[in-house]
């Protein structure tokens, strides 16, 4: 399995790559080999793209773990993925690896990366890989109990080579708490950062106005 | 209307043979209306991608910490009245030329959320927000109209999380004629400015 890691963070550091590298972990405890690439240094330079485009060509599966930005990709992510296209429609690539999405964004509905999730699908169709599932995850602290359980369905799935459940959606699909809870709790942690910071009364600061 | 400022954000790739026509058709209709407007070529503007840090909301509010061409995008983002977001069709979606400049915009709203219409958003952070037109551009016709249908989501979703008070998007394909292309345009820009 390759794993790629959309997040400009540290794949420790990025939740979407923790939770895209707890599913890498019930593979391998199964007997699969893995390997992880980074897109924001992929694309750095000419050299670290070949390698990536490489390692898609050795896949069997692809785990495209990104957080959501913007209602759709980081940047740096966009730009593998329309190298990763541009390669594959050279006809060099025979081989069809088999393409999951893992998205996490930081609105507590899951349903917010739809948008995202329909664009990998089209890549994965454009790209000749073949779509098995897309899993969108909302935010809001660590990994809830039922999201490990779909990873436990998909990763089954996988090393099956059966069709990915519908219990996976449903497991992923439901907010881990009402939207306005999050609202209250979301707020609460913005301004504790901050004043931590020592902007607590500068949230609302608007640098760029006009008459400022 | 006289004096409203459009700002076109053209996310062309390598040579911008795809994007530079729509993008002159756009500035044209712009001009007519009576809009003043600016272009800025993303592929030749060096923009670091966003750290995804948060500390443009947390320690500098409203300043990304990266000192570079990325902020004074985003400043001239959020004083803009209309933003074009003009972009290679990439999948339904946004270029990485010109995800790289929306990407690095975020410090113009605020971290805090609210609902909008059940959904969380974040609140604004300016009192005036732009508007949006997108235009995607496909290499090759016909245009996809689930790809179009997916741009257009996708342009209303970054609408409301900026804030933007009107939005539209259209697609065109790059072997459509000029007259075609304009018609699509106009009316694009038009859905959004108002006749």
């Amino acid at each position: 399995m390759l794993l790629l890691a959309g997040s400009p963070k540290r794949l420790e550091e990025s939740d979407s790559a923790r939770i895209g590298r707890a599913l890498v972990d019930r593979l391998e405890r199964r007997g699969w080999t893995s390997e992880a690439v980074r897109l924001h240094a992929a694309v750095r330079t000419e050299e670290d793209l070949r390698e990536l485009l490489d390692a898609i060509d050795r896949a069997s599966v692809v785990l495209f773990a990104a957080p959501l930005y913007v209602d759709s990709l980081p940047a740096p992510a966009i730009r593998a993925i329309e190298a990763i296209a541009a390669h594959r429609r050279t006809g060099s690539v025979s081989r069809s690896p088999r393409f999951v999405t893992l998205i996490r964004c930081g609105f507590v509905e899951p349903s917010q990366n739809d948008t995202c999730q329909r664009i990998l699908q089209r890549f994965a169709e454009r790209a000749g890989f073949e779509w098995l599932a897309g899993v969108s995850l909302g935010g809001g602290g660590r990994i809830p109990k039922r999201v490990r359980e779909a990873l436990d369905v998909l990763a089954e799935a996988l090393d099956l080579e059966i069709l990915v459940p519908d219990e996976v959606e449903r497991l992923t699909r439901k907010p881990i708490m009402p939207s306005w809870l999050y609202v209250v709790g979301g707020n609460f942690m913005w301004r504790r950062w901050a004043a931590r910071n020592g902007v607590k009364d500068r949230l609302r600061d608007r640098p760029y106005a006009l008459d400022s | 209307m006289m004096g409203k400022k459009a700002l076109i954000l053209d996310g062309g790739l390598a040579d911008g043979a795809l994007t530079r026509g729509p993008g002159e058709i756009a500035a044209d209709v712009l001009r007519r209306a009576g809009w003043q407007v600016g272009a800025l070529l993303l592929r030749e503007i060096d923009i670091a991608p966003c750290l995804g840090c948060f500390d443009c909301w947390v320690k500098t509010p409203g300043v990304c910490v990266i000192d570079d061409a990325g902020r004074d995008v985003a400043r001239r983002m959020i004083r803009s009245d209309l933003l074009v977001y003009l972009t290679p069709l990439t999948f339904g979606g946004y270029s990485s030329e010109l995800k790289k400049a929306l990407d690095r915009s975020i410090p113009n709203i605020s971290p805090l959320f609210r609902l909008v219409r059940g959904e969380v958003h974040h609140v604004k952070r300016y009192a005036r927000s732009p508007r949006v037109v997108g235009i995607g551009v496909c290499a090759s016709g016909p245009t996809d109209p689930e790809e179009e249908e997916l741009f257009e989501t996708l342009v209303h979703r970054n609408a409301i999380n900026l804030h933007a008070p009107t939005d539209g998007a259209t697609v065109i394909c790059a072997a459509e004629d000029d007259e075609a292309q304009r018609g699509r345009i106009e009316q694009a820009i038009v859905g959004v400015i108002g006749a």
